[in-house]
């Protein structure tokens, strides 16, 4: 989405990003070990994939000029119905639907409240998240904790814990998941439209895009992956721990976003730089954990990363007072 | 005549009506007076009726503070006083806040969960200053209030180090690498276990502890620590972690790395069936160190009870230890009925 | 009988105050005033004993610690931008004043400024990010907060054992944690006068109109020259400076230095700042707002935990109350001025009598003619809006102009013109005082005199404000023509209350008293309203018995008399009750009658509609501003008229060619010189037979009729 205006010696926070990436990766494998190992590869992405799916999720909320600060909210709390239906007997297959559809109301909900009450998406993505965690924490869950007891052995179990061909099935749903989000980003009408509401959304809604039902159906989509994610994490550790609602995990998923590449101000970006943010974030995670760094240092090195970034891409593509939108922030 | 049949009529209806309400009352009191007064029974009732007690919890929601406010759930409709329960759901200001609420209100006892060892102290004094007695739970404040009922950490954590020698120490033939998992750093299970690993290890050079790290009582969290640390230490011998909600984080983590059974995790906590016992029996946890709290929740109604019954003269002068006997739950030593079911106390008392 | 019941309605029920109302700025406030209404009635039903000294008084502590907070977040806000790591900075502040007094026995006002600091330096960082650099305040703050959290987080697992317990006693210590000061805890009494000051600091000085003006429209603000990049990190600088404070309290109520301090509390005051009614993007909000905002999230989050509510319950509310608070501010945001301009105009019944004849030959007073057709041009096309010409002792011709000057043509040709003096607003009436200074009335700023060194000087621009009336009417809005009695006294008119110089003909619609004449006394600089409730009072002209003055009403289309003197002092006499048009300024004549500039003729239509006021409101409500039906301003006339109100001459310019639209006329030395507040020129007829000696000047001296 590089404007043509562009001089050609600049360079895209995409690439710096991946230049970085590439970097430390010669750097571990120089350096440490254990590093360059087919096992340690795959351990890497499967510890990003949650991470990276929520990312997708986050990003196609991002590009609509919007943001979803409930999906982790939203993830941990159906994907717990779900967990807790099946626990009191009901069969697994429609404690799924159950649950996908507690999360798609959700999502419906955000999208209305952003859509037709003209909400700032930030500050009601934020309230739902609340408002999500407390309806479903007090009426449906008896516990913090929800463990995967009733269909410990199902098929459900085996969508976040098995593998096919030796790749564990997350990293795969990760690849399906993206892919699937690039095309339809990339090649379908609603897709397209994403792309031009996040752009400039008066201009989109003058040329008769309906822009209403497209943030709707947009907050739905991120709900939806976001369920994905919930299930895979869910059945990877056999538990939901809804306190995980208060955690910084929203924070990561937005700088894994934001650090590949897509705009907050909507409309720039796409799924390949979600893919090369959560990379850069695995890769760095892993070699501090090879290196044993402790789990606060590492939150202060990924945080000064996505600093560094954001200052990068500010001094390349400065923003104008001029053409700086009111109230953009 | 007509009229005056009538009126007859109506008389005897109303009469009718009186005979039974009167017997009705008569058997009611029948039925009252019906236990003999031993000359404790009815005095200690009398005492306890319509008293006020105030709960603040850490949080309500898991099984530690589901079974206490159980057990006073019980008495209050028992003995007829007034319970309220404030939750603040893990947030220490909130819990402030709440306490300091509760003293304005000036209720007949409180009973307190304190999440850190200062934070509640000034509030403690407070409320003793206005005379109101105070029942500090399991986590000891740096003020000893009136009754203190809980596990002594030290203690819990000498256990817990000597079962991981066992198995990491000498002649166990692994790296003796052990991590620490702490919950809240300045929670007495903290300030006191850390001193009492570190006096234990003394004694077992061969057993050092690479990784100490605070969760925060989060499994998520400490899931997160688990499995930096278990990738970093590809020969981790052992985990000791501190409450057994947080501590299945680490379980999780050890499993995703596939190395349950391999790597031991001695944890600790209320010995509830599902995150005790259950988790001793699949594996998750190698050794359990159990502050039975239902046992606890007993031991909360009595002081209670005996409070209300006899109120301090000076609250906090004369305070009270009630110190939790520890039961250590193993594969072998995993009884029926080691641990206690939450939903059973919950419906049936403790 | 309809017609009656109709102008008892509009006669009784004050409909313009609804939308005066809604004009009011403070009116922004009344939503999350309402909620906070509601949130304490419907908890304090629910909880016995919340709304009461004790129940409120146990929040205290925490209230100004999150005021504190809240604070911060506001003021980045109204600057435009977000500060998300509030919450941090207030756990930092914590463990550093702990650590400092507690571990290190640094003593407590060093240990305090230490934590200051900290906070002001986390704002530094973010300031010049955010101001400097220009990143975007919603990452760049996420980052800090998770930075300085994890931090803290670091700090507090090498010292948390040590910082918890003091090692010594402060007086300074026990006095900030312990003591109660009017029984209010010693952070919100800090707090209070905090935000006390913090009002003055965005309301009456320049850095804070600064920030106010760079969160409303960083473009313009960039565009204006202000320090934009400068204002916005230094809301960064204070934000981070008050959440310190906030947490310095913190650690003096706990003495804690738990991990989850703080945590969370970025979303407590974004909040609580938003609920206020502070808008997210900047521009709009206020401390009062914060405040409002505040208290309602600490009882509601207050009160949800003393509600026992089953876990998540109370986040539940909470989420609840917020997003239907928010929802309510973010519509009325949105429609409140699309409502205020359908209610503002607010029309009343009002009867006009019977019009005079002015058809040709008719033998009407006000017969149309062709006297005006060859009038002398001056200064076509080089003035725009000369509403009231007047000439000076040397026979220089005066006049104001819609950019805001007073343009002087010089006698005799009036060919030169020079700007005599710059006022900033258009000036409408003018005269000269005994002394030979200009006396002018300028539309929306009040009346000045001008002196022959051609300096203006503000005369008055305001005057007592009426008890009852819900707009501020004691500032002037529209001062439109004067003059100046024998004694010095200055009598002005002030067309309407409600309306701007831009939109005076949307008075017409309205037809109500909403006028009035003012008098400024130079003896005591004082200035008070004579008389009030007219129909667009305009023209005022001393009559010669130095006692009274004649005054026209534009929209009453009369003209009335009024003894501010003398035996009938107080007394107000209608002179000439149903003018064919709408009168505009009178001033003397040199045959002792007085000219009288008509600015439009009436209509039938328009005269009909005055009695239909349900229409008129139909009519604003649903058709565009350039559809409404106004008053007929494009064709007038002059007249002369005599003490007694008889109408004894009649001038017009019947192809409407030079002076469709006549709003005054002055006379002087046996010419009539013409003006008009739509005109481009000022016309100049010769009268026949006048006195060529006579000048206003010399008729108030009394040496002329």
């Amino acid at each position: 989405m590089s404007p043509s205006f562009r001089p050609a010696f600049a360079f895209t926070q995409e690439q710096i990003v991946v230049a970085i990436t590439l970097a430390l990766l010669v750097l571990f494998s120089v350096t440490l070990d254990s590093f360059l190992t087919a096992g340690n590869i795959l351990a890497l992405i499967q510890n990003v994939s949650i991470l990276g799916i929520l990312g997708v999720a986050m990003a196609l909320a991002i590009i609509g000029r919007g943001i979803d600060l409930s999906i982790v909210a939203n993830m941990a709390v159906s994907v717990a119905w779900v967990l807790q239906l099946s626990n009191n007997g009901v069969p697994i297959e429609i404690a799924i639907v159950m649950g996908l559809g507690l999360a798609l109301a959700i999502g419906l909900v955000n999208g209305f409240l952003v859509a037709y009450v003209e909400i700032p998406a930030i500050f009601a993505t934020l309230a739902m998240g609340t408002v999500a965690y407390g309806f479903v924490r007090s009426l449906l869950l008896e516990d913090n904790l929800i463990y995967l007891k009733g269909a410990a052995d199902t098929w459900f179990k085996w969508i976040g814990s098995g593998q096919v061909v030796g790749i564990p099935n997350s990293v795969l749903l990760f690849g399906l998941v993206a892919v699937v989000a690039h095309v339809v980003l990339r090649i379908t009408v609603p897709g397209r439209f994403i792309y031009a509401m996040g752009d400039n959304p008066t201009a989109a809604r003058s040329t008769g895009i309906p822009i209403r039902p497209l943030i709707v159906l947009q907050y739905v989509t991120a709900a939806a992956i976001a369920f994905v994610a919930g299930v895979i994490a869910a059945t990877s550790v056999d538990s939901v721990e809804t306190r995980i609602v208060r955690s910084n995990l929203v924070y990561d998923v937005i700088l894994v976003v934001v650090i590949g590449g897509v705009g907050l101000s909507g409309g720039k970006g796409s799924i390949r730089n979600v893919i090369v943010g959560t990379l850069l974030i695995g890769v760095l995670v892993n070699g501090m954990t090879i290196m044993n760094v402790a789990y606060t240092l590492q939150n202060i090195i990924k945080s000064l990363i996505l600093l560094t970034a954001i200052v990068i891409d500010s001094l390349m593509n400065p923003r104008d007072e001029q053409t700086s939108q009111q109230g953009d922030i | 005549m007509l009229d005056h049949g009538r009126k007859a009529m109506n008389r005897c209806i109303l009469a009718a009506a009186l005979t039974a309400i009167v017997g009705l009352s008569g058997l009611a009191a029948i039925a009252h007076a019906e236990q003999p007064d031993d000359g404790l029974v009815n005095e200690s009732a009398a005492a306890m009726k319509g008293k006020k007690v105030g709960f603040v919890p850490i949080a309500m929601g898991f099984d530690l503070t589901e079974a206490w406010a159980a057990g006073l759930k019980h008495d209050a409709e028992a003995f007829g006083y007034d319970l309220s329960i404030r939750d603040p759901n893990w947030s220490v200001d909130a819990g402030a806040q709440a306490f300091s609420q509760l003293i304005s209100e000036q209720p007949d006892v409180i009973v307190v969960h304190p999440p850190e060892i200062q934070a509640y102290t000034r509030l403690i004094q407070q409320a003793n200053a206005q005379g109101i007695p105070v029942v500090t739970m399991n986590l000891k404040a740096d003020a000893n209030g009136d009754v203190f009922i809980g596990a002594n950490w030290y203690d819990i954590a000498v256990k817990q180090t000597e079962a991981i020698v066992k198995s990491c120490g000498q002649g166990s033939g692994k790296s003796g690498k052990i991590a620490v998992m702490q919950g809240v750093l300045t929670n007495p299970t903290s300030q006191y276990g850390i001193q009492a690993i570190e006096a234990t290890l003394k004694q077992h050079p061969e057993v050092q502890i690479v990784s100490n790290q605070a969760a925060d009582w989060d499994a998520s969290k400490a899931h997160a620590i688990a499995v930096t640390v278990l990738k970093a230490n590809p020969d981790l011998c052992g985990f000791i972690g501190m409450w057994d909600n947080m501590d299945v984080g680490i379980a999780a983590a050890i499993k995703e790395a596939g190395k349950t059974g391999e790597v031991a995790l001695v944890s600790s906590g209320g010995g509830n069936q599902a995150s005790a016992c259950d988790n001793v029996a699949n594996g998750n946890f190698s050794t359990y160190i159990s502050y039975d709290a239902k046992g606890q929740a007993r031991d909360l109604m009595m002081a209670v009870r005996s409070v209300l019954q006899s109120k301090p003269a000076e609250p906090g002068t004369k305070s009270i230890a009630l110190y939790t006997p520890l039961k250590t739950i193993t594969k072998e030593s995993n009884y029926p009925g080691a641990c206690w079911n939450l939903d059973d106390v919950k419906k049936y008392g403790p | 009988m309809r017609e009656t019941l109709t102008r008892l309605r509009y006669r009784l029920v004050p409909d313009h105050v609804l939308g005066e109302i809604l004009a009011k700025n403070w009116i922004d406030n009344a939503i999350p005033f309402v909620i906070l209404l509601l949130t304490l009635s419907i908890f304090g039903a629910l909880i016995p004993g919340l709304v009461t000294l004790g129940g409120l008084g146990g929040m205290s502590a925490q209230f100004g610690e999150l005021l504190l907070v809240v604070l911060a977040m506001t003021i980045v806000m109204l600057g435009g931008g977000i500060d998300l790591s509030v919450g941090s900075v207030f756990a930092l502040s914590n463990f550093v004043t702990l650590a400092l007094f507690n571990m290190l026995g640094w003593p407590i006002p060093l240990a305090i400024l230490a934590a200051l600091a900290c906070g002001a330096a986390v704002g530094l960082v973010n300031g010049f990010l955010v101001g400097y650099l220009r990143l975007r305040a919603f990452l760049t703050t996420l980052v800090t907060l998770i930075i300085v959290r994890a931090v803290v987080d670091m700090l507090i697992l090498a010292y948390a054992v040590k910082v918890a317990r003091p090692s010594t006693r402060s007086a300074i210590w026990d006095f900030i944690s312990f003591d109660r000061v009017f029984g209010m805890p010693v952070s919100l009494i800090f707090a209070l006068l905090l935000a006390f000051a913090g009002h003055i600091f965005l309301t009456r000085l320049r850095p804070g109109w600064y920030i106010l003006a760079v969160g409303g429209s960083r473009r313009s603000a960039y565009n204006a020259g202000l320090p934009v990049r400068r204002t916005v990190a230094m809301t960064y600088v204070v934000s981070g400076m008050l959440a310190a404070a906030a947490g310095v309290f913190y650690a003096s109520r706990l003495n804690a230095a738990g991990s989850d301090t703080g945590v969370g509390m970025e979303v407590l005051a974004l909040t609580a700042a938003v609920v206020g009614g502070n808008s997210l993007g900047g521009g709009r909000g206020s401390v009062f707002k914060a405040l409002l905002g505040t208290v309602i999230v600490l009882i509601v989050s207050n009160s949800l935990i003393r509600l026992s509510l089953p876990t998540g319950g109370s986040s539940l509310v909470l989420g609840l109350v917020l997003l239907a608070a928010v929802a309510i501010d973010v519509k009325w945001l949105k429609n409140r001025a699309k409502v205020l301009s359908r209610v503002y105009v607010s029309p009343t019944y009002m009867k006009l009598g019977r019009s005079p004849d002015t058809a040709e030959h008719s033998g009407s007073p006000y017969a149309v003619n062709d006297r005006l057709k060859n009038v002398e041009l001056i200064g076509l096309g080089e003035i725009d809006g000369p509403e009231d010409p007047i000439l000076d002792a040397q026979g220089n011709l005066y006049s104001g102009t819609r950019q805001g000057d007073i343009v002087r043509f010089l006698a005799p040709d009036y060919t030169r013109k020079e700007v005599f003096v710059h006022t900033g607003g258009h000036p409408l009436g003018m005269a000269f005082d005994r002394d030979g200074n200009l006396v002018t009335c300028v539309a929306g700023m009040g009346v000045y005199r001008i002196g022959p060194d051609r300096k203006a000087v503000k005369l008055s621009d305001q005057t007592n404000r009426s008890w009852f009336s819900v707009i501020d009417d004691s500032r002037m809005r529209l001062a439109d023509d004067l003059d100046i009695a024998p004694d010095g006294r200055i009598f002005f008119s002030e067309a309407t209350i409600r309306f701007d110089m831009s939109e005076w003909m949307v008075d017409a619609l309205e037809a109500r008293g909403n006028g009035r004449i003012i008098c400024f006394d130079p003896r005591n600089g004082s200035t008070r309203t004579v008389i009030s409730n007219l129909r667009f009072p305009n023209g005022i002209c001393m009559a010669r018995d130095g006692q009274s003055f004649f005054f026209a009403e534009t929209w009453g289309c009369s003209i009335s008399r009024y003894w501010f003197d003398g035996p009938k002092r107080g007394k107000r006499e209608v002179v000439i009750p149903d003018l064919p048009g709408y009168p505009d300024n009178i001033n003397r004549a040199s045959d002792g009658g007085y000219w009288l500039a008509l600015v439009g003729m009436r209509t039938p239509a328009f005269d009909m509609a005055l009695r239909k006021p349900g229409f008129r409101k139909r009519m604003v409500e649903r058709i565009a501003p350039d559809e409404w039906l106004f008053p007929n301003m494009n064709y007038g006339c002059v007249v002369k008229f005599d003490e007694s109100g008889r109408i004894t001459d009649c001038l017009w310019d019947r192809s409407g060619a030079n002076h469709p639209m006549i709003t005054s006329m002055r006379e002087d030395r046996g010419w009539l010189y013409l003006g008009g507040v739509s005109n481009n020129r000022i016309g100049r007829y010769r009268i026949p037979g006048a006195d060529p000696e006579w000048t206003a000047a010399a008729s108030y001296r009394g040496e002329k009729p």
